[in-house]
């Protein structure tokens, strides 16, 4: 699958618009008292939390504007955050204005984040991550 | 290009790529120049079926799409969960086939 841009711009729109549905679904799950589902794959199988397990508890917290406990949940749900926050309106800048600059800009990231010091030191702070996921018991 | 050795590195990179790619490539094999068989030699496909077992066993943190050079889905994948549990799924039938194209993209450098 060859990246070309209306491609690349769907599938960025899908996963926004899933992941909005998948926040709302959250939050009126739990505002009802009862728990939400868990999905995470590696989770259900092994009981051990994902490097990214969390980051939906993360987002709803930094919804509430608790920032420090949204950052003590997850870290990469304030990553997961900004990209759904921009990602939208880049796109909609980007349809109306007829250029192609989140098309280029994800190309940029991606020779960015191939370099082998990037990609070491990006790969040992998501293996932090994941221990700290698992010291907190997520 | 002699036939005989377009018909050799079908033989042997033939898995690599999809089925109705291989004519495409058979046939642009022949019209180019001897001097490239040297560059066509040393191209490094990646297997198809190993993508599928990493697929498998680390799909929902992306290490597939990181493997085949897609880091931007990688990354996706990686915050995700692998697409809540869903994405990863999907890709196990989309890795090898993604891979193929992948492969194509490195020959196609050299071929055109």
């Amino acid at each position: 699958m060859l990246l070309y841009k209306t491609r690349l711009y769907g599938y960025l729109l899908t996963a926004c618009i899933a992941g909005y549905i998948w926040l709302y679904y959250n939050i009126s799950q739990t505002s009802s008292g009862s728990h939400s589902i868990q999905v995470c794959p590696i989770k259900k199988t092994t009981s051990i939390p994902c490097p990214s397990c969390g980051s939906t508890r993360a987002v709803v917290a930094l919804m509430k504007g608790e920032i420090l406990e949204s950052f003590y949940i997850n870290p990469l749900g304030i990553l997961v955050a900004l990209i759904m926050l921009i990602i939208p309106f880049w796109i909609l800048i980007d349809l109306t204005t007829k250029r192609k600059s989140l098309f280029d800009f994800y190309f940029q990231i991606e020779t960015f984040l191939k370099k082998p010091k990037v990609a070491a030191s990006l790969l040992l702070l998501v293996v932090i991550n994941w221990i700290w996921n698992i010291a907190k018991g997520l | 290009m002699d036939a005989q050795k377009v018909d050799m590195f079908i033989l042997t990179n033939g898995k690599f790529f999809e089925s109705h790619q291989l004519v495409q490539i058979r046939e642009r094999l022949l019209q180019i120049d001897e001097s490239k068989w040297v560059a066509i030699q040393t191209l490094q496909f990646k297997d198809p079926t190993t993508s599928l077992i990493v697929s498998l066993l680390g799909g929902s943190l992306g290490i597939d799409r990181f493997m085949i050079g897609d880091t931007g889905l990688g990354v996706g994948k990686l915050l995700t969960c692998g697409g809540l549990g869903i994405w990863a799924i999907i890709d196990w039938f989309l890795i090898m086939g993604d891979t193929r194209e992948k492969n194509m993209a490195v020959l196609q450098q050299v071929l055109y």
